[in-house]
């Protein structure tokens, strides 16, 4: 699991690749600390080379949320696969983030 | 003019202070205005004042309005209520304080506002402080851009124009206030309502949804999904739903219940074919009425369409949700309620 934080046009974007599986959110939640110290920047979670993504994945993605939003900031989820949508869509949370 | 340039720092300062003393104080009450304007009388403007009435003044004190703040309430309730705040936050020059909305000549037209001239408590010069509503405020600076204050004198005709303007501006402002009685009384209505399960006669609306809500009428369901995997409930807004269920024709409270109460066991069993396959522990607690949706949209043969419409209405339209329509009608295919649907139908 590869996660690379990096800002672009003045938005915080983290790129996931692999599988955010159990094994992998104590590295995972670590690598995305920017995202939650940025401020009045956007955040982008690019899934595009995301291939699964676990409840404790979900968990990363919402405390990211929670974050952001008391801040007054966006979080986008931009190029999901088929199969994680799924997994957003099973859980209840398809609604919960602005997908790209 | 001299004594003008001399007091101006006090002056400044006199109605940054009052603004603030304002603020706090109808912030305290909860009374929410529409603005608190203010200003200290530019040179220029005192000058002309001088020009025009310069003998009534002596000293620059006898001009009550070198401060003017202006408050503008919603409803013209309002007015009376800030009123009364000012009363208790300064000391009123009652000689020199006018209710201009008791002015009026039957066939004046305009109407005002109410003017207090103030004092603070401790002393120092004299500010005025403007109360009226927004429409009142609207009147006034329309009347002050036409111009029919000045020189010349109005034909009866635009006389008779300005008085019906006025009226109906001044009925508006009585319905507004009326309005919003109307509607309070019947918010607390519908809570009571609610609050005693009468929900047959609750009409279904963004107030009544959230009402109902705050019975956690999912709770069980999204509890017996959560079972499913031990999985973690996760609070979040249902209010996006509620288009999904306007759009499944459910009037009532009532309505909503029974809907309900009849798809709860097959939202059960969708719900279970997903998730009992994964080791998702994490739920979101909008996921009962996912379900809830999600079926009903089967057993009312609403298919791909009416199942991709779902998402459109919560997630916003997406082609991607056409693929999320598929997933579910495949997966609900062999379920109890599908099978029973197609027995029927034979």
């Amino acid at each position: 699991m590869e996660v690379k934080i990096q800002e672009q046009d003045g938005n915080m974007v983290a790129i996931l690749s692999g599988r955010l599986d159990t094994a992998a959110v104590p590295n995972t939640e670590k690598a995305m600390g920017p995202l939650y110290e940025c401020e009045k920047q956007d955040i982008i979670i690019d899934c595009t080379d995301l291939t699964y993504i676990s409840s404790g994945g979900l968990r990363i993605f919402l405390s990211i949320l929670k974050v952001a939003e008391k801040k007054g900031e966006h979080v986008y989820i931009k190029g999901v696969t088929d199969n994680v949508r799924a997994i957003f869509a099973m859980t209840g949370f398809i609604n919960i983030f602005e997908f790209k | 003019m001299e004594q003008y340039r001399k007091l101006l720092p006090t002056l400044e300062k006199l109605s940054t202070d009052v603004y603030e003393m304002l603020t706090h104080a109808l912030s305290e009450q909860g009374i929410y205005v529409t603005a608190i304007e203010r200003r200290v009388k530019s040179e220029k403007s005192l000058a002309g004042k001088l020009e025009l009435k310069g003998a009534k003044y002596k000293t620059v004190d006898d001009i009550t309005d070198l401060v003017g703040l202006r408050v503008i309430t919603f409803y013209t309730d309002e007015v009376d209520k800030v009123a009364a705040i000012v009363k208790r936050l300064f000391d009123i020059d009652w000689q020199e304080s006018v209710d201009k909305r008791k002015l009026h000549q039957l066939d004046a037209f305009g109407y005002n506002s109410l003017h207090y001239i103030c004092r603070l408590k401790e002393g120092g010069p004299r500010f005025e402080i403007q109360m009226r509503t927004a429409l009142q405020h609207a009147w006034s600076t329309i009347e002050h851009d036409i111009g029919y204050k000045g020189a010349v004198k109005l034909p009866p005709e635009f006389r008779r124009q300005f008085s019906r303007l006025s009226g109906m501006l001044e009925l508006a402002d009585d319905e507004f206030a009326r309005l919003r009685i109307t509607m309070t009384e019947y918010r607390r209505q519908m809570e009571s309502l609610v609050k005693s399960g009468q929900l047959s006669d609750v009409l279904l609306s963004a107030e009544t949804f959230r009402s109902y809500l705050e019975l956690h009428p999912f709770d069980r369901l999204n509890k017996r999904i959560a079972a499913v995997n031990q999985a973690e409930i996760y609070p979040v807004s249902m209010m996006s739903y509620l288009p999904v269920l306007e759009s499944f024709g459910l009037e009532t409270l009532g309505n909503l219940q029974t809907f309900i109460d009849e798809n709860s066991d097959d939202a059960y069993q969708l719900a279970l074919s997903q998730l009992a396959i994964t080791d998702l522990d994490i739920l979101s607690s909008s996921a009962a009425l996912q379900y809830l949706c999600l079926v009903y949209v089967l057993k009312h043969d609403g298919g791909r369409e009416g199942l991709k419409a779902v998402y459109d209405t919560i997630n916003g339209k997406n082609d991607a949700n056409g693929m999320l329509a598929d997933m579910m009608l495949e997966q609900a295919a062999t379920l109890s309620f599908m099978q029973r649907k197609l027995e029927g139908e034979k």
